[in-house]
């Protein structure tokens, strides 16, 4: 079990230093950039507006590299094996081929983790440096109001609830929630991914397989509510394929509760922690397939 | 023989008569879209000992790598077995005894020499000292010096088959399968490996390997197998097919005049040797011996450096 372990765990270190060594990284660095030059372009908007772009801005960047990155990466990662052949030098030495797979994939997955924090760096950085400016304006706005009014008491109380709600609004600890529901959907995106790279004969049937079950996976309410009896009239065919849809595509949409968190609404832990599972049971369901296919997989 | 062949029942036991065995190994390979089945394999029985040299030879297609396919467990036998030291090839005890070198290999390009190894060790349970002590001793072996701690995509051919060979050999296996080791690589890489084989042979260990180099199958092989459209056309020990047991040949380290090669006529004639069947020749060296040589007597094998302007 420990030897077993000791042999992904060396695939998967394998792979994310193969991703690194590839430049992938570079184009988070660009990112990262970007999404800091971005504050001071919007800095025309009020404060307010300008924390909750950095916030739209960056979760929605950290998501659609992270999807880049996961279809990207994943897709290549048995077809390019079995182009340079090292999949035969791997499957060759005391290495069962589920092994191989799990290694592959906590690969993807390292890489994710690794990409997805140091973006969310940036994404703190970009915060920061937004409250940063926020404070520095409102305190020049009150100098340019009431010159000495840090000698008025009522004055400062509600200049110290300004800063408070500025510091409120960038130190929001939802934003974690937000962050962990999108790498948990990355990680499905790359498990999804995985799986159909177990019988593809190409990456490109791959990433566009995985984009429209992404695509379908976010539209997947609709199926289940007419399959539920609760959406239009159906035949019992339609019925039956919409149900079948919406058993087999996971449900991406409920992970669109991050634009809640992002509008200033709270999600309770709870309801985050639950579709934390639905991911990990998910992908539980995806690996066992991944297994069932490459397993007796020609190489 | 063709009775021996039969045997439906092989030995498992634990130090088994042979290592690799094969009774009837069929693949046929489906092409659904053509509603056709291509024949890769029929019906292979072979047989080859420990500590031999066997040479698979046969052009494209003929079913030498999926032969070896097979028997490393990378591709499921349609009908027949195959067995490793007695065991199932897709058995991890049976890859542990077991080191490949694929056709052209290509290996993870980003990692250096030192890297890919210590990667491939990890895979079989070689770690910490005793991991760095084996690549010490592989890269002295394969003569990998200068690519220790250079990205294999900056390698040479010849230096990739080398490291290829490194990392078949990195878990000490006690057979090894090379699947066309010196395609593409120059006559002198192409010897470095032909000796390496022999070396690996007095170190008792167990070669296959497919080539379509002749000259050099005879020059390391005990034994080979032709293939031909997926069948054995032929199998034995070179020593015993090459061999033309209606003549006599004598090497003499001297060129013989006329008037000696008369007298030795004489004396073959008086030992009842018919005059007509007698004829002197004179060695040739091949091709590749003479290019070694030349090689070799090169003052500086190494490429020429010269230092920074």
């Amino acid at each position: 079990m420990i030897s077993s372990l000791k042999r992904i765990i060396a695939i998967g270190r394998n792979t994310l230093t193969e991703a690194v060594r590839q430049r992938v990284l570079s184009v988070l660095l660009i990112f990262g950039l970007v999404m800091v030059a971005c504050s001071v372009f919007f800095s025309k908007l009020l404060i307010d507006e300008q924390i909750k772009f950095v916030k739209d801005f960056g979760c929605g960047a950290i998501g659609l590299f992270g999807f880049a990155i996961a279809l990207l990466s994943t897709a290549q990662l048995i077809p390019q094996e079995l182009h340079n052949r090292t999949i035969y030098t791997i499957l060759a030495k005391p290495v069962r081929r589920v092994e191989f797979l799990l290694g592959k994939f906590l690969g993807v997955v390292l890489l994710l983790s690794l990409s997805v924090m140091l973006m969310s760096i940036a994404f703190a950085g970009a915060l920061y440096w937004q409250e940063w400016q926020g404070i520095d304006s409102t305190q020049i706005g009150y100098d340019q109001r009431t010159p000495h009014w840090q000698s008025s008491p009522d004055m400062v109380n509600m200049y110290q609830r300004d800063i408070l709600e500025i510091e409120n609004q960038v130190r929001d600890p939802q934003l974690i929630e937000a962050i962990l529901l999108i790498f948990a959907k990355l990680v499905m995106t790359s498990g999804i991914a995985l799986l159909i790279s177990t019988f593809a004969t190409s990456s490109i049937f791959t990433i566009v397989t995985t984009f429209m079950i992404y695509l379908i996976g976010h539209m997947e309410t609709v199926a289940r509510q007419v399959w539920l009896g609760r959406g239009a009239e159906t035949t019992l065919y339609q019925s039956g394929f919409l149900g079948i849809l919406s058993l087999l595509i996971p449900d991406m949409n409920s992970f669109t509760i991050v634009d809640e968190i992002l509008a200033g609404n709270r999600v309770p832990w709870a309801h985050t922690f639950n579709l934390l599972g639905y991911a990990g049971v998910y992908l539980i369901v995806l690996l066992a397939l991944s297994e069932i296919s490459f397993r007796y997989r020609e190489l | 023989m063709v009775a021996l062949m039969k045997i439906s029942v092989m030995d498992t036991s634990a130090s088994p008569a042979f290592a690799v065995e094969t009774i009837g190994l069929t693949k046929r390979y489906p092409l659904s879209w053509k509603r056709k089945i291509v024949l890769a394999l029929d019906h292979l029985d072979l047989q080859i000992r420990p500590g031999e040299v066997f040479g698979l030879l046969g052009p494209n297609g003929s079913g030498k790598s999926t032969t070896l396919k097979l028997l490393l467990g990378l591709a499921i036998p349609s009908e027949g077995e195959a067995r490793i030291f007695g065991l199932p090839p897709d058995s991890l005890e049976a890859r542990a005894r077991v080191g490949f070198l694929p056709e052209n290999p290509y290996f993870y390009a980003f990692l250096t020499g030192d890297e890919t190894l210590r990667f491939y060790g990890k895979l079989c349970g070689v770690t910490g000292a005793k991991l760095e002590k084996r690549i010490e001793e592989l890269i002295d072996l394969v003569g990998l010096q200068n690519g220790r701690e250079r990205p294999l995509r900056s390698y040479s051919k010849g230096m990739l088959q080398r490291i290829g060979l490194a990392q078949a050999l990195i878990h000490d296996p006690d057979l090894l399968f090379l699947d066309e080791p010196t395609a593409g690589v120059d006559p002198l890489g192409s010897s470095q490996i032909r000796d390496l084989i022999l070396r690996l042979k007095k170190m008792g260990k167990t070669v296959v390997f497919s080539s379509h180099l002749l000259e050099q199958v005879q020059e390391v092989a005990d034994r080979v197998a032709i293939f031909s459209l997926g069948k054995k056309a032929l199998e034995g020990s070179l020593e015993a097919m090459l061999v033309e047991n209606q003549s006599t040949q004598i090497n003499l380290p001297a060129e013989l005049s006329a008037e000696q090669q008369e007298r030795v006529r004489q004396l073959l004639v008086q030992a009842g040797v018919g005059a007509a069947e007698i004829r002197f020749t004179r060695p040739h060296l091949s091709l590749e011996q003479l290019y070694l040589r030349t090689i070799q007597k090169a003052p500086d094998a190494n490429p020429p450096t010269h230092p920074r302007p």
